[in-house]
């Protein structure tokens, strides 16, 4: 799962930041509303936080932008601004969310996680395919009722192919939501990932499409 | 100050007043005047007829007896001691008229030389002591010179005078109160521009209008424009002062929020208590804004909010927040049903409230609204979650107190919604609900229907 984090604090973009990523978040951070309208028209996201004050384009305005681009990402809006009057106006502009600073981490990844879940069509927080089960509000997979320990670039792969299961995931969309923008990306390293997921969860639940990408099944397909 | 109550129409009034009374005065003078000359003039051409009718019939002897050839008394000499008389001075004798009755004429001294040409004229007593106006002349009787004096009663130009002059008086005083009238009139008529501005003025104070009509008399704009302005640039500087409070308030928001994350990720043992700490801070900066923004309203407020709209909105917005509930969100609300409140702080209250509604409700939420007796509305807002204990009331609506510090929920949102209420002169009431949960009304007042002035009517 990769985040936009558009903040012009310094300082609480990196709190906010180092503590999605320690969610397994892999997160971008656009310092201004310009950078920030920018990534989310042109880079994929699962979701983008944005605030409202925004150096050069005002969050409210990226928002309408992206939005009459046709960019569909769920949107939460994280400001200083808690008058009802700006969150109306910022749920006019196309939010999905809103939450005021100070905001506890763990309901902003609690949100994150179920706007993600939603915008993928699932309305319960559980998700199963054949015998893994992934509970995208505490963000903790299952395989046959017992934890599975990943690390941060599986658990986002592995997500990833969850919330689209039974679909082919291109390749280049994983790569796109597994590393983070200023990552150097290997390609070669997303087929090491995959290839230790498949060591953990069984080899027949993700299937190689040849030339495209992966895609998750139950297994009894 | 001298004149700080002066009424201007009682100086138009008393200033017109006094120069009517002097106009009506100086024209009762100089008409008395004329009239006079007039009634004078009359009379002495009356005299100067017969004194050439005496002239003419004045005979002299040698020996310089005078006679009169011929009855030298017409009318109104013939009248006996009327003032009307006559009386020739010869060398020798002096002839009278019969209606001096053998009295003789006490001539007064000549004010001036009598002269040949034109009777001279003079003012004495009578011989019964009667004021009389003289004519003298002196002519010339064959060889002799003698002096024709012709008299009329000073009462044969008083009384027709008096009488001019009372009938000049009636119709002047006449005049001078149907100018009085005229003017009281025009004093009402000019000043009621006044008046209308007055209500006009009073309008915007009540919220019916957000200015002061430009339709007014020429005189009166500049005063007009200059009030709009002042309403421009206070609602400017309350504008500016409610922005830069909330920009403190959102300025010390961020690092209090790196704070927070910064404690959750590496606070250690202290963790939630300094994170209790943070948000104390947090309550503190939201209540003192929305305390700010509440100090702003003084007095009757000329807002007004149509509710509908903004429960539309809110709900809107709740349903998002709170999608995974899947609430079924029902209101009742008139559509042209308005509070006289700003738009922002019935947001606020309003948000307040169906955010609670949402947080503790099961799968149902209902609003209705209605104005009572035409001069608050109520709105009702129900759901069915668990409620609230009727001791436990008191406690909510307090400031700064929670009923569980741990979920978030009710205790922010409560109180400052019933101190704005109250400040709008409205009032916030918790009860059960027969839903099960939480019945909450919220009471503000109706905000009055808004004259179709400039572009701030209400929308439909």
């Amino acid at each position: 799962m990769k985040v936009l984090l558009v903040e012009d604090d310094r300082l609480f973009a990196q709190e906010i930041a180092q503590a999605l990523r320690h969610e397994n978040f892999a997160v971008d951070i656009a310092a201004n509303g310009e950078d920030g309208q920018h990534l989310g028209e042109t880079e994929a996201y699962d979701a983008a936080v944005l605030d409202l004050g925004l150096p050069k384009i005002n969050g409210a305005v990226v928002l309408r932008a992206w939005r009459k681009k046709g960019r569909h990402l769920p949107v939460l809006i994280l400001t200083a601004r808690d008058g009802w009057t700006d969150k109306v106006d910022g749920f006019k502009a196309g939010a999905d969310d809103y939450l005021t600073k100070p905001v506890r981490i763990e309901e902003l990844v609690m949100r994150l996680r179920a706007l993600v879940r939603r915008s993928a069509g699932y309305a319960e927080p559980r998700i199963t395919c054949g015998p893994l089960t992934f509970d995208a509000q505490t963000g903790v997979f299952e395989l046959n009722g017992l934890p599975l320990r990943l690390t941060a670039l599986e658990w986002r792969v592995l997500a990833c192919l969850t919330l689209r299961k039974n679909v082919v995931v291109e390749r280049s969309e994983l790569n796109d939501k597994v590393y983070e923008g200023d990552a150097a990306v290997d390609s070669n390293s997303l087929e090491v990932i995959v290839a230790r997921l498949r060591r953990k969860i069984g080899h027949e639940m993700i299937e190689t499409i040849r030339g495209r990408g992966y895609r998750l099944t139950s297994g009894d397909l | 100050m001298k004149f700080k109550h002066a009424s201007l129409s009682r100086r138009l009034l008393v200033g017109a007043g006094v120069f009517i009374a002097l106009a009506l005065v100086a024209a009762a003078l100089v008409i008395g005047f004329v009239l006079h000359r007039f009634i004078q003039g009359q009379i002495d051409q009356r005299l100067d007829t017969q004194i050439v009718f005496l002239s003419s019939m004045l005979t002299a002897e040698d020996d310089g007896v005078i006679a009169v050839a011929g009855n030298a008394d017409g009318p109104p000499f013939d009248r006996a001691a009327r003032g009307w008389y006559w009386e020739v001075v010869g060398p020798r004798n002096v002839l009278r008229s019969r209606s001096l009755e053998d009295a003789s004429l006490d001539v007064p001294k000549f004010p001036r030389p009598p002269h040949e040409v034109r009777p001279a004229p003079a003012d004495g007593p009578g011989p019964r002591n009667e004021a009389l106006h003289f004519r003298i002349q002196q002519v010339t009787v064959g060889r002799n010179a003698a002096t024709i004096i012709v008299s009329a009663p000073r009462t044969a130009v008083r009384g027709p005078l008096r009488e001019a002059m009372t009938t000049l008086a009636i119709s002047l005083a006449v005049l001078g109160l149907a100018l009085v009238l005229a003017i009281v009139l025009q004093v009402r008529l000019g000043l009621r521009p006044l008046e209308r501005l007055r209500q006009a003025v009073a309008d915007v104070r009540t919220g019916r209008s957000e200015r002061v009509p430009a339709e007014q008399p020429l005189e009166i704009l500049p005063l007009v424009s200059e009030l709009n302005g002042l309403l421009e640039q206070n609602a400017a500087n309350l504008e500016r002062a409610r922005r830069h409070v909330a920009n403190l308030a959102h300025g010390l928001k961020t690092p209090l929020a790196t704070l927070a994350i910064a404690l959750s990720e590496r606070g250690g043992d202290a963790t939630a208590e300094l994170h209790s700490l943070v948000l104390l801070m947090e309550r503190r900066i939201r209540h003192h804004l929305g305390r700010a923004r509440a100090a702003a309203l003084s007095g009757p407020t000329r807002a007004q909010t149509l509710i509908a709209p903004h429960i539309d909105d809110v709900g809107n917005v709740l349903g998002k927040i709170y999608a995974d509930k899947r609430i079924a969100f029902a209101q009742n609300v008139p559509r042209d049903l308005a509070v006289a409140c700003e738009q922002q702080d019935f947001d606020e209250m309003l948000g307040n409230l169906l955010d609670n509604a949402f947080r503790w409700a099961r799968n149902k939420v209902e609003i209705h609204a209605h104005h009572e007796d035409g001069r608050m509305v109520s709105i009702v807002i129900e759901d069915d979650g668990p409620g609230l204990r009727q001791d436990q009331i008191p406690q909510v609506l307090r400031a700064g107190e929670r009923i569980d510090e741990s979920a978030p929920g009710f205790g922010f949102g409560l109180p400052i919604t019933r101190e704005l209420a109250e400040l709008y002169g409205g009032e916030l009431n918790l009860d059960p609900s027969v839903l099960g949960g939480l019945r909450v009304m919220l009471r503000l007042p109706l905000a009055v229907k808004r004259l179709l002035i400039g572009d701030n009517a209400i929308p439909d």
